[in-house]
């Protein structure tokens, strides 16, 4: 289990590349406080649903409340801050 | 129905019309895969990031076809397996994950109709929209739901956009050469008719025609079709020779046969027994060129349509049919499920 934040950014979006096919960017493309959806990436809802299902997966969180998933899935720096707090793997 | 345009993408060189123009590759592979063009000028990065092979084929297609043609009244596809290496990812995970949480991109894109449906989302179309899924005469169904809905519309004129996609599954694969379906040993598709030993090689593709009722500046014409599940050998003579009567023509009518021979040692003679009645008409034999796979039917369409316009001759054998007018497609799955095509200029 990666426990240093900044090899766990970076293990993030290479996840984040892999689940939601972003296959022509790579992590360092990828900034840390970057708005997910609505931004550059162009993310939609389907893609939320991907992220909810990575976090499942990789750190064994589950995210039910649509509220917080909200606060969570902004950028790269909450969705990480939420991982290092909440995860169970 | 009148086919106003076309296009493919297949294992030859359809998509940059090299292979009508008598470009012909040599494979020398068990798997014949579709030579795919470059989609970041024809499909939107944040689409394309979701689609499976066979919908990003048929969107591939379609999109160009669409470009260049007014927006159909209806939407038309045959697929015997639609997206089956994201389907069997789909069920994969099923296990994988104990039925948990499932990521849905992969099932979004493996159902049968998503390639009919992402085309309709794309163009904005909200007309008829079907996709057949009568496996080996999945592109037979829609070909005959084409002819329905021209019927249902009378003289109204309408236009269609008809098209068939199939995939390779590295899984599917497996299982059907670990099945003999497709042959244990490599031989050339230049030699495939000659192998002698059973099974063929696996192809893959999209076909798509802009069909119309209306038979101004047409390419040729899909004149009739017939298909049985149910014929043994000794009854195709009369399988092809009550189709031509029905169409109030004899051999002798046909200028060209449009054959599947895919080098099956066990069911090629059913094709040498439906030939008899033509002698030695000029042939083409279309599996060399793109494999086997369920809806390889639409291809052929495809195939007559080029020889109809005086392109693809290099393929003809069995001596060289000049300008041929009428072609007949025969082909076969299994030697279970048969259908004839007719197709005139």
């Amino acid at each position: 289990m990666t426990t240093n934040r900044e090899e766990l950014i970076v293990e993030f979006k290479e996840h984040l590349i892999k689940y939601l096919n972003l296959l022509d960017l790579t992590p360092a493309d990828i900034k840390n406080d970057e708005v997910l959806f609505g931004g550059d990436l162009g993310l939609d809802s389907i893609d939320s649903v991907e992220l909810i299902v990575l976090l499942d997966r990789e750190y064994g969180i589950k995210i039910k409340n649509p509220t917080e998933g909200r606060q969570i899935l902004v950028d790269v720096n909450t969705i990480v801050d939420y991982i290092v707090a909440n995860r169970t793997k | 129905m009148y086919i106003k345009d076309l296009y493919a993408i297949s294992p030859q060189k359809t998509h940059d019309l090299s292979f009508e123009n008598g470009d012909w590759l040599v494979f020398n592979e068990f798997i014949y895969k579709a030579i795919e063009p470059s989609y970041q000028d024809i499909i939107p990065a944040s689409q394309l990031r979701r689609m499976g092979k066979a919908v990003r084929m048929g969107i591939g297609v379609s999109l160009p076809l669409m470009g260049r043609n007014p927006k159909p009244d209806g939407i038309i596809f045959g697929t015997a397996n639609g997206g089956l290496e994201d389907c069997i990812k789909f069920l994969n995970q099923i296990v994988e994950y104990n039925e948990g949480t499932l990521t849905p991109t992969n099932f979004v894109q493996s159902t049968p109709n998503a390639l009919a449906g992402q085309v309709a989302l794309i163009s904005e179309n909200m007309g008829y929209n079907i996709t057949h899924v009568n496996g080996s005469l999945a592109f037979e169904s829609a070909l005959l739901d084409a002819s329905l809905f021209f019927d249902e519309h009378g003289q109204e004129e309408k236009t269609i956009l008809l098209g068939a996609v199939e995939e390779i599954s590295d899984y599917n694969y497996n299982i059907d050469h670990l099945g003999k379906r497709f042959k244990q040993e490599l031989v050339s598709n230049e030699d495939l008719l000659y192998s002698n030993t059973p099974g063929s090689y696996c192809g893959e593709g999209s076909t798509q025609f802009f069909l119309s009722n209306n038979p101004e500046k047409s390419l040729a014409k899909f004149s009739a079709l017939k298909q049985s599940s149910c014929l043994s050998k000794n009854e195709i003579g009369d399988f092809v020779l009550s189709f031509l009567a029905e169409q109030n023509m004899n051999p002798e009518d046909v200028d060209c046969l449009l054959l599947g021979k895919n080098g099956d040692s066990l069911t090629d003679s059913w094709y040498d027994e439906l030939a008899k009645p033509f002698g030695d008409k000029p042939t083409v034999y279309f599996k060399k060129s793109v494999g086997e796979y369920r809806t390889v039917s639409a291809f052929a369409s495809y195939l007559a349509v080029q020889l109809l316009n005086g392109k693809a001759h290099h393929l003809i054998e069995n001596g060289a049919a000049a300008e041929p007018r009428t072609i007949l497609i025969y082909n076969h799955f299994d030697a279970v499920r048969h259908s004839l095509i007719l197709i005139q200029k």
